[in-house]
Formats: C-alpha cells, sequence, structure tokens
C-alpha cells in the first residue's frame, strides 16, 4: 500500500486529478441520481495523505506484532486501511462519505476489544460522537447535490450553490468533531486514553488527519469565498483548542491523557494554519500534520508500553526511567521535544511556519501562538521531569523493562524521522508544496 | 394474477399436506415458481414487479425458518400481499387490506402461552379499530359521491376528501406512526418472533409501499407536506428515544421499527420530489431485510437459549461467531453504516427531504439516526465486549449446540446478502420509475 501511494504521488499530476477508475455506474440517462458512481480520483494532497497513512499503518502493524486474538486484529486493521484508502481517493461525495463512516466500525471494535479497563465507555462514546457530527456533513453533501447537481466534488464550483453559507457551517461543525476542534473535543481524550497503544496512534495519526483533510478538501477548496468570510471563526476555534488543550495538559497526572490533549493541542495548530486560506499557510498546515503524526506516534507507544509493563498511568508511579530504560527514556525526550517544538525537531519548523504565515495574514496579534507553546514547553519539560528523571518509583524498581526488537525499531525509526526532516525540512516542504502548487 | 393465483393455490393445497418436512418443501417449491413466474410476467410496472420479486425472495428465507404452523399462512400472506402491491381500486386496496389483516390475526392466533395471547388480542382489538375507521372512510367517500371502483382515485368535493384522509388514517394505523404506536411494541415483543417477523418487516413495508402508489395522485395534490413530516419527526423521535431504555431485545427492535415508520413517511413528505417514490421503495426493500433477519435470529436465541434481554447476550460472539456475526451485521444496517442496505436506502429516502426543500426535517432524521446507533451498538456491545457469565444466563451450557441448523442458515445467507447487495448496488432501484 505504502509503495502504490508513493507511486500515485509521482502520477499525479500538478493541479487537477488522476483518474483511477470508475465503478457501479448508473447506465440508464434517464434514471434519477444519473452520475451516481464511485469515481477513484487521486491528486498530490490526497496522495500525500495516503503515503502518512500507509506509512502509519505498516509501522502501526508491525508494533502490535504479539497483540492477543490476532486473526481478527489483523483482519480489522486490513478492513481499516481500505476504507481509508477509499477515503483519500474517491470523488464522489456520497462515496467520499460512506468510507467516512466505514473508518468508524473496525475502530470500534478495536477499542472495545483490546482497550483498557474503560474502553467500552470510550469506544461507544467515540463511535457515537463522530457519527452524530457525520450527519451534519451528510446534510452538507445533500445540499451541494441538490444545488450543483454534481457528485464529484471536483466538478463543483461555489458559484453554483445557493446556501453556500449553510453548507460551510454544517461541514466545518462536521469536520470539527473529527479534528477535533475545542468544545467538540471531549471524545478524543478517552479514546485515546483507552485505545490500545498503536490505535492511539491511528487514531491520531490517520483519524485526525481526515477531519483536517476534510477542512481542506471541503472548506476551503470548495468554498473559497465564504472561508475567506468566515475565516476569524476558524482561527478563533483553532486558536481555543490550541491554548485550552495546552493547558489542560499540564494539569495532567495521567501520561496518556497528557500525550492525548498534547496531540489535540497540536491539532488546534494546524487549524490556526489552515484558517490563513494563504499557500504559505496551507503548506505549513499539512507539515505540521505530518510532523504531529510522527512526533505523537512514539510518544503514545511509550505510554502504551510503560502501562503494560508497570500496569499504571500516573506519572508519579513512573518516576525514573531514565535508570532502568535509558533508550526508552532517551526516545521519549526526543518525541517529547519536538512536540515542543524545539529547534532541530519537525515540531519546531511545523511551529515557527505557522508562526510567521499566520502574522503575515493576521497582523500581529499572532504572537500569542509563541505564547501557547511555552504552555507546551511547560508540560512536556515537566512531565519529563516527572517520569524520565526524578526519584526512582517502586514500580519502576520492580519492573524489568525489556522491549522487543521490533517495536524498539519502530519507536527509533519515529525518532529518526523527527529529527531527520527537522534539518531538512526541504524534503517535506517539496512534497507538501506540491499539493496546493495548482492553486487551492 | 397469475402469480397471486399460483401463490393461493399452494396455500389451499398446502392446508391438505400432514408431513411437516414435506410442506417446508412444497412451499419453498410455491415461492421459488412464483419468484420465476413474475421474472417472466410483465403486466405489471418493473416497479411493482421488483418490489414483489423482493417479497418472494425474504418469504424464501422465512419459509427455511418459520414453524410448520405458520407456513401455510405465509403463503397466503403473500398471496395477499402481492394482490395489494397489485390493486389500483379504492375497493381492491381496502379488501386486499383487510384481507392482510385477517391472515395475520390467524397466524399470530398461534399461541402458546399467556403474553403470545396478550399480543394477539391487542393486535386483533386494533385491527378492528383500523378497520371500522377505514369502512368510516369509505362511507363517507361514497356519501360524497365518490366512485370506490375508479382507478384514479381523486375527489371532487370536501366529503371525498375527508373520506379519503380517514382511510388514510386507519392504514396509518398499521404503519404504527405516532399516535397510533402503542400497540405495535406489545405485540411485536409479545408474540413469537418468527411472526413478529412477518408482521413488522413484510406486512409493513407492503402496507407502505401499497399505500404511497395507491395514494400517490391524491397526496401530490393536497401536498400537505407539514403534517407528514412532523407525524414523521415525532415517530422517529419517540421510536428512537424510547428505544435507548428497553432491556428486553425484541422491545428494542420493536420500537426501532417504530422509527422506522417515522423514516418511510419522510417519502410520503416530500412527494413532490421526484426522488420520492424511488426513496421508500429502497427503503422498504432494505428494512424488509434487516428487519426478517434481524427478528428471525432473536427468534432462534430465544427457542434455543432463553435469550430474552440484553444481559442473557453478554459474550455471546464467543459461543457462536457466525450468528454474532449476521446479527451484527443486520443491527449495523439498520442503523445506517455504510456499505450496508439500511445506509444506502436512507441515503436515497432523505435525500428526496432535501430535494423537496425539507432540510429542517432531513437534519432531524439524520440527528434520530445517529441517536439510533446508540441502542444498535447497545446491543453490540453486550455481544461483543462483554465476557460470557455461566451464572448469568445458566440455560447457556457449554456443551449446548450453538449452530443454526442448516435450512436456518440458509435462510439468513439469503437475508444477509439481500442486505449486503443492496448496500453497494443501487442501480437497480435508482433506474425504475414509478409509472
Amino acid at each position: 500500500m505504502f509503495i502504490v501511494s508513493v507511486e500515485f504521488y509521482n502520477l499525479a499530476p500538478e493541479s487537477g486529478f488522476l483518474v483511477l477508475g470508475e465503478y457501479l455506474k448508473i447506465t440508464s440517462s434517464s434514471s434519477l441520481f444519473s452520475d451516481f458512481k464511485l469515481t477513484l480520483q487521486i491528486d498530490k494532497l490526497s496522495s500525500i495523505m495516503l503515503i502518512l497513512s500507509s506509512l502509519l499503518l505498516i509501522l502501526v502493524s508491525l508494533s502490535s506484532w504479539n497483540v492477543k486474538k490476532q486473526s481478527s486484529y489483523f483482519s480489522l486493521l486490513i478492513f481499516f486501511s481500505g476504507a481509508i484508502f477509499g477515503v483519500f481517493s474517491s470523488t464522489n461525495l456520497l462515496w467520499f462519505f460512506i468510507f467516512w463512516e466505514l473508518t468508524l466500525v473496525p475502530m470500534l471494535f478495536l477499542i472495545g476489544i483490546w482497550g483498557a479497563e474503560n474502553r467500552i465507555y470510550a469506544t461507544i462514546k467515540f463511535f457515537i460522537y463522530t457519527h452524530f457530527a457525520s450527519m451534519f456533513i451528510l446534510l452538507a453533501f445533500y445540499l451541494i447535490y441538490k444545488e450543483s447537481g454534481v457528485w464529484d466534488f471536483s466538478l463543483i464550483k461555489e458559484v453554483t450553490l445557493v446556501s453556500p453559507v449553510l453548507i460551510w457551517w454544517l461541514l466545518f461543525i462536521g469536520f470539527a468533531v473529527k479534528i477535533p476542534l475545542f468544545p467538540f473535543h471531549t471524545w478524543l481524550p478517552d479514546a485515546h486514553v483507552q485505545a490500545p497503544a498503536p490505535i492511539s496512534v491511528l487514531l491520531a495519526g490517520v483519524l485526525l488527519k481526515l477531519g483536517a483533510y476534510g477542512i481542506i478538501r471541503f472548506v476551503i477548496q470548495l468554498l473559497p469565498e465564504t472561508s475567506q468570510e468566515f475565516a476569524i471563526y476558524m482561527l478563533i476555534f483553532g486558536f481555543l483548542t490550541f491554548m485550552f488543550s495546552a493547558i489542560v495538559a499540564i494539569y495532567q497526572t495521567h501520561l496518556k491523557k497528557m500525550v492525548a490533549y498534547s496531540s489535540i493541542s497540536h491539532m488546534g495548530l494546524v487549524m490556526i494554519a489552515l484558517s490563513t486560506l494563504t499557500f504559505e499557510g496551507l503548506s505549513a498546515g499539512l507539515y505540521e500534520m505530518l510532523g504531529h503524526a510522527f512526533i505523537i506516534s512514539p510518544l503514545f507507544l511509550i505510554a502504551g508500553f510503560l502501562h503494560h509493563k508497570t500496569g499504571s498511568w500516573e506519572m508519579q508511579d513512573l518516576g525514573g526511567l531514565m535508570q532502568k530504560a535509558p533508550y526508552i527514556s532517551a526516545i521519549f525526550i526526543i518525541a517529547g521535544l519536538g512536540a515542543l517544538g524545539m529547534p532541530g525537531t519537525m515540531g519546531f519548523i511545523g511551529e515557527i511556519t505557522i508562526l510567521l504565515s499566520s502574522i503575515e495574514t493576521f497582523g500581529t496579534p499572532m504572537i500569542l501562538i509563541a505564547l501557547g507553546s511555552m504552555f507546551g514547553a511547560g508540560y512536556i519539560i515537566w512531565t519529563i521531569r516527572r517520569v524520565i528523571y526524578g526519584e526512582m518509583s517502586e514500580k519502576v524498581k520492580k519492573t524489568n523493562f525489556e522491549i522487543s526488537k521490533l517495536e524498539f525499531a519502530v519507536l527509533s525509526l519515529f525518532t529518526g524521522i523527527i529529527i531527520i526532516f527537522g534539518i531538512y525540512p526541504q524534503a517535506i516542504f517539496s512534497i507538501v508544496n506540491s499539493a496546493f502548487a495548482g492553486g487551492f | 394474477m397469475v402469480l397471486f393465483g399460483t401463490l393461493f393455490g399452494g396455500g389451499l393445497f398446502s392446508i391438505l399436506i400432514r408431513d411437516n418436512l414435506i410442506l417446508r418443501k412444497f412451499a419453498f417449491l410455491i415461492i421459488l415458481i412464483g419468484l420465476i413466474l413474475n421474472f417472466n410476467l410483465t403486466d405489471t410496472s418493473e416497479y411493482i414487479s421488483l418490489f414483489e420479486s423482493i417479497v418472494l425472495i425474504v418469504g424464501l428465507g422465512l419459509v427455511l425458518h418459520l414453524r410448520n404452523g405458520d407456513i401455510i399462512q405465509l403463503l397466503f400472506i403473500l398471496a395477499s400481499s402481492i394482490a395489494l402491491l397489485e390493486s389500483n381500486t379504492i375497493l381492491s386496496f381496502v379488501v386486499i387490506f383487510e384481507a392482510v389483516a385477517i391472515i395475520s390475526f390467524v397466524l399470530v392466533s398461534y399461541i402458546q402461552n399467556s403474553t403470545e395471547a396478550e399480543g394477539s388480542i391487542k393486535m386483533f382489538i386494533i385491527g378492528a379499530t383500523a378497520t371500522g375507521i377505514i369502512l368510516l372512510g369509505i362511507t363517507i367517500f361514497s356519501i360524497g359521491g365518490g366512485d370506490i371502483n375508479s382507478t384514479e382515485i381523486m375527489f371532487s368535493n370536501s366529503l371525498q376528501k375527508i373520506g379519503l384522509w380517514i382511510i388514510l388514517i386507519g392504514v396509518l394505523y398499521k404503519l404504527t406512526v405516532f399516535p397510533f404506536y402503542f400497540w405495535a411494541v406489545d405485540t411485536y415483543s409479545m408474540i413469537n418472533h418468527s411472526q413478529a417477523s412477518i408482521l413488522s418487516g413484510l406486512i409493513k413495508t407492503v402496507v407502505a409501499i401499497a399505500t404511497f402508489m395507491i395514494f400517490y395522485d391524491f397526496l401530490i395534490t393536497i401536498n400537505n407536506y407539514i403534517l407528514f413530516a412532523i407525524i414523521s419527526i415525532l415517530t422517529m423521535t419517540l421510536g428512537n428515544i424510547l428505544a435507548l431504555y428497553q432491556k428486553n431485545i425484541a422491545r428494542i427492535l420493536s420500537y426501532s421499527s417504530i422509527a422506522h415508520a417515522g423514516y418511510m413517511l419522510i417519502p410520503f413528505a416530500s412527494i413532490e420530489s421526484s426522488y420520492s417514490s424511488n426513496g421508500i421503495l429502497y427503503l422498504a426493500i432494505a428494512y424488509i431485510f434487516m428487519q426478517t433477519s434481524a427478528f428471525l435470529i432473536l427468534d432462534h436465541l430465544r427457542n434455543r437459549h432463553q435469550i430474552k434481554t440484553l444481559n442473557d447476550l453478554k459474550g455471546f460472539a464467543s459461543k457462536n461467531k457466525i450468528i454474532s456475526l449476521i446479527f451484527t451485521i443486520q443491527l449495523f444496517s439498520l442503523a445506517g453504516i455504510p456499505l450496508l442496505a439500511g445506509f444506502l436506502s436512507k441515503a436515497v429516502a432523505f435525500y428526496s427531504g432535501v430535494d423537496a426543500n425539507l432540510w429542517w426535517l432531513i437534519l432531524i432524521a439524520l440527528l434520530n439516526s445517529a441517536l439510533s446507533v446508540g441502542y444498535y451498538a447497545w446491543i453490540i456491545k453486550h455481544i461483543y465486549f462483554d465476557s460470557f457469565d455461566k451464572n448469568l444466563n445458566k440455560n447457556i451450557k457449554n456443551s449446548d449446540n450453538f449452530n443454526l441448523p442448516i435450512h436456518k442458515f440458509i435462510g439468513q445467507l439469503i437475508l444477509l446478502i439481500g442486505t449486503l447487495y443492496f448496500g453497494i448496488f443501487a442501480t437497480d432501484i435508482l433506474e425504475i420509475n414509478l409509472f
């Protein structure tokens, strides 16, 4: 799947779509829904998302190599990847929605069966919450079809729509839940905490990106003029998410919850970048989306690993890890520094580009973003102080932190990516910029 | 007519058959012949013909599952359903509607305990009330000078209009819409579940489609979408919210059946949209497959393992993967999860509402549909996420054979294929126009 997506990236044209195929066509032209068909098309943006998702799926399946009930776990994972592939490559609105909803089903079971103690509450909440949000998206798609007469969004122009404002808000709320933005975020900390570590990686790295992809694709690219009008709301929601979750993260003593809130905070940053609606802003946002996936994943994996070994999520039970497990601690520190935006990591490049592009669009008040980053530094350093260094706790003393080679290789790979592309961001930007080079 | 004759004759003949095994095979054969006939006959419109073949396919699935006592009634019900779908005057519609009602009374009168008796009696009384209302409607229609034997169902004065409205209300009684839904929950959950699957799946959809076709011109003329929209919203909201509080699985499915009646009213409200006829057809086809299958599985679970409440279902997936999987797929389909018939049918039916500028109705319907996921997911939670507790359900023993008998399994497979097929291939239905 990874190789195929890289190939797609190379094949996709600079602007417009590469048609992969059309299926389930309605032959009789007199019928209703005459253009109802499954159209698979990709462009640079969707192929970048495909590369990211497939890379994460490979790493996730490697790091869950020794999971219980393997056959059903991996069949659900394959089902999930199929749905993800469909989301990023179908341009028919109804089929996009079908795949979009389909991603929830394997997630429901993956969290519900392999999750932690409180998994059932978390997974049902996740399922119903996101399903509710999807209904707004479906209604918006209905309105788009009614007013434009085509299902294929690559053919729809904003001017043909009669009620763009209503559609914009329906779409924005629908995707905001998935990202998740501030008042709609409550499903995510629960789902993140209860999900098994590899599935948390998928949640943060793939599922949240679906929301951001939806915003770029439908809110910004489909309705550019209305977005211009309401950009300030996107900014406010993004900024609130960014600040609020950073502050909440400081108060957490639950390790995985801290990582979850940090993940939400980064998605808020992505939203700020997207709200600029400029080429620089969108590129920076896409870069931050990739960076977020690679930075948060090792943090989740390590948090899950520590819980698996010690049986505790609380930070005070995990103190003094450096003395027992130096390699894991080192990876945790590097990823943590990435999350707080240390120069030399992907996190820094993401934050600085977003800062610059948003100042360019919205003016100097955007300096506040730098203030928000300080909160970020606060919770990460505070966590490192409590977990990695500090007094060695009883639990850590008793535990043997032996990690399988495969899991360690996956973690090192993430660390390598964070550092390499932090020092040499041009490699990512040359890819990311091409997504918006043809205009948006 | 040929189709009706075949099924009716088969029903009459099957009364004479005493041997149980032969009866099932005979009924299967009769329905199969009916299905083949239906493909070759061209005297009905494509719209009706498609729905008739779906009814017969579901009939095949039902025959493989039902108790022997119910098979004869099923043949009669299928025959009268076909007749109801092909009726084109008020007189024939009402007469056959009563025939369906009477045969369903005979069906539920096969009583084995007092609970079933209560459910049957409730249905009988309600049926009698509905008949009274319909007859009142016909009387008023006739007094107004209407011709009940005319194929054009239209009114020329207000008396005739009132008469038609009253007939419609009587029919809505059968569709279990607000405020006539109380009886349905008790009946569906108290009578034998295999009978409930016929009542809530087959008969309900047939009545909905037949009513839609008979009253199409009338509805277009009056175009009273606000009334239908409000009834629809009340029906689905009540059905979904009350279902959330149930512990008994049969009651959950009964309330979900009421909620689906609410969805089926959306095409009635959006009658001016050209999508409405396809919407209700798709909704009916999807619903008949999923509801029948869900109730039949429940019937098997109750007869075999005395599973009645959600707690009895705990950890069932560890006991039988196949039943759990089929049940889960059908529940997901009822909930409207994509790639299953339930989603696409709702998608088309709801689009008809948007097309008729009723987007607020559709927003409420969509949110309702999301709410319904709550109780379906709750059943699935009990099946998959909870662990099996031996003390909780003493009737399930480890030595029990949890497999479906082969004929029931094939029946379930037929229904499952229907759910999956119409979840992906929408073309068959979307290409058909009402007239």
